[in-house]
């Protein structure tokens, strides 16, 4: 019986092996072992291994140095390795889509000729050559992304089998500095600036708080990652900042007038009413819960409705303007007023006493305020035959309001 | 039985909060109080991000008008509670570092303590002649 042995044979393909290949794979077995001639597996060269190698050096190699300003994402480009959405602006041969497949075909060829040995000397030079091309490359990158059209929505699917995931854009930093300068800087009012740039009430609030911290990081000396904020967000579509001069329509972040449904309104509800009766939305607020307001008041811009009736009922430009200042000062009048009242109970009720590494905080209040039977809820202090209620299910334990 | 303005200890495990009460001095610590005259938050709060001071501070609740009524009618406050009733007034200030361990080292060695005693008097009278002289002496600018 012939002994079972295989000839080794080389799995790779015949050709010009690319030169990111790694040569391991072809590395003989060691001479003193000889119970066993097969192949071990990371050894073998399967079909999937050599498809990799293929792409990665076909293909993906767009990937190896992204495209400045794009989200760089595989359902943008085609099977073989084009950007689609610069294939489809203007001509075919004029494109940089077709430009980058011919400068890929360039490099393909230079990687082909490098194969003939060299001289040190060659190769320094070449280093520089190879340094002075590389700038000429990035350039020429960034003016290839300056000419493609903006991405659209295929460009913004990460996962090229799940069309449903749509990338969403996130704020530039111009435009998060914008909204800082403007609320903090100009004193604009919240809602007003939410407005003015399309960006969610909760959002403005969010960025200026998270701004207002970096700053101070900023001016404590401490050291911020901007390497890895920059490589996230070159990663990410961005809504870009408009500045007013530019004459260009300022660009919505978000819709910002939603209507936040409230967990009273999720039950399904039959209210019997009289055919006469004008069930309005108040009515219908009340029918959920009696303290509920309704849909108009729970709006996050209920002055944007009161704007669009006004431009409905017939009112000029400069006729909308004076009434929306008139009511900003009105609500301007209202907050002084409050701010006044409280700073006067605050001069009258708190007393601070400055202690070495913390001060004392002294409320004075009322003993009055348990009641007469001593157990109201209003009353100060633990309440005594009382149990404590932080154990039983669900309880808001997680702060639902932040200070400042 | 005499009555305390002292604290009683609620809250939980590392999350002491009190209630500043008036009890009888025999009852149990914790026990219903005769009333709750406030609250004594002993953990610091961190200072709001928006304030002033920047300075962390503990949070006290106090019905002053009610404290002075029950000292008026004899309640002895506990060495904590004097400290807390002193710092809004209420009574004259007891607690300082120095002077308590003045008192133990007296309570510990009654010489030590007549030898101190005499220091600080002499200190004093020591204190009160050189700002009789310097009443005395006319300023410079009058001289010239």
């Amino acid at each position: 019986m012939p002994p079972r042995l295989r000839p080794r044979i080389s799995l790779l393909p015949s050709g010009p092996t690319p030169t990111s290949r790694p040569q391991c794979l072809l590395r003989p077995s060691p001479s003193h072992r000889h119970f066993s001639q097969t192949t071990p597996h990371y050894e073998k060269a399967t079909r999937m291994r050599r498809n990799m190698y293929k792409w990665i050096n076909g293909p993906g190699k767009v990937f190896l140095e992204p495209l400045p300003g794009s989200t760089n994402y595989m359902s943008a480009y085609d099977k073989d390795g084009n950007l689609l959405r610069a294939r489809k602006g203007g001509d075919e041969e004029s494109t940089p889509g077709s430009e980058e497949a011919k400068a890929l075909e360039e490099g393909k060829q230079a990687e082909d000729g490098s194969e003939k040995p060299k001289s040190s000397e060659e190769e320094l030079e070449n280093l520089d050559e190879a340094a002075v091309a590389k700038k000429e490359e990035d350039a020429k990158k960034e003016q290839i992304a300056k000419s493609i059209p903006p991405e659209g929505k295929q460009d913004l699917q990460p996962f090229p089998l799940n069309a449903q995931f749509v990338s969403q854009p996130v704020l530039s930093e111009e435009l998060r500095e914008a909204i800082w300068k403007r609320v903090m800087k100009d004193g604009v009012s919240l809602p007003t600036v939410s407005v003015e740039f399309g960006v969610s009430n909760e959002r403005v609030g969010a960025v200026v708080r998270l701004m207002q911290m970096e700053k101070e990081w900023v001016a404590k000396g401490k050291k911020l990652v901007r390497p890895y904020a920059e490589a996230v967000m070159a990663m990410l579509p961005k809504t870009p900042y408009v500045a007013k001069g530019e004459n260009k329509r300022p660009v919505n972040h978000e819709s910002i007038n939603d209507l936040i449904v409230h967990p009273a309104t999720k039950q399904q509800l039959f209210v019997p009413v009289s055919e006469s009766r004008h069930f309005t939305r108040e009515d219908a607020a009340k029918a959920f819960h009696h303290t509920l307001l309704s849909a108009d008041d729970r709006i996050p811009h209920p002055e944007l409705v009161v704007s669009e009736r006004e431009a409905q009922l017939g009112l000029s430009n400069s006729e909308r303007v004076a009434a929306a200042s008139a009511r900003m000062l009105v609500e301007r009048q209202r907050k002084a007023e409050k701010e006044a009242k409280r700073k006067e109970w605050e001069a009258k009720t708190i007393m601070r006493v400055p202690g070495r590494r913390w001060d004392f905080v002294f409320q004075d209040i009322s003993v009055e305020s348990v009641g007469k039977d001593g157990r109201s809820e209003k009353g100060v202090g633990w309440r005594y035959g009382i149990p404590h209620e932080d154990r039983k299910r669900g309880q808001v334990k997680i702060p639902t309001k932040v200070d400042g | 039985m005499v009555l305390r303005i002292r604290l009683s200890r609620f809250g939980k495990r590392h999350d002491p909060f009190y209630n500043i009460v008036v009890s009888q001095a025999r009852t149990a610590r914790d026990s219903k109080p005769l009333e709750v005259l406030g609250t004594y938050d002993p953990i610091p709060q961190p200072p709001p991000p928006g304030s002033v001071s920047r300075r962390a501070f503990k949070e006290i609740k106090l019905d002053a008008a009610r404290a002075r009524y029950w000292i008026g009618v004899g309640a002895q406050p506990s060495d904590s509670a004097w400290r807390l009733l002193s710092m809004v007034g209420i009574l004259e200030p007891r607690f300082r570092v120095a002077q308590i361990k003045q008192q133990v080292v007296a309570a510990d060695n009654p010489l030590a303590a007549v030898d101190a005693a005499r220091k600080t008097a002499e200190a004093a009278a020591r204190k009160a002649k050189k700002s009789a002289a310097k009443a005395t002496v006319p300023p410079p600018e009058q001289k010239a």
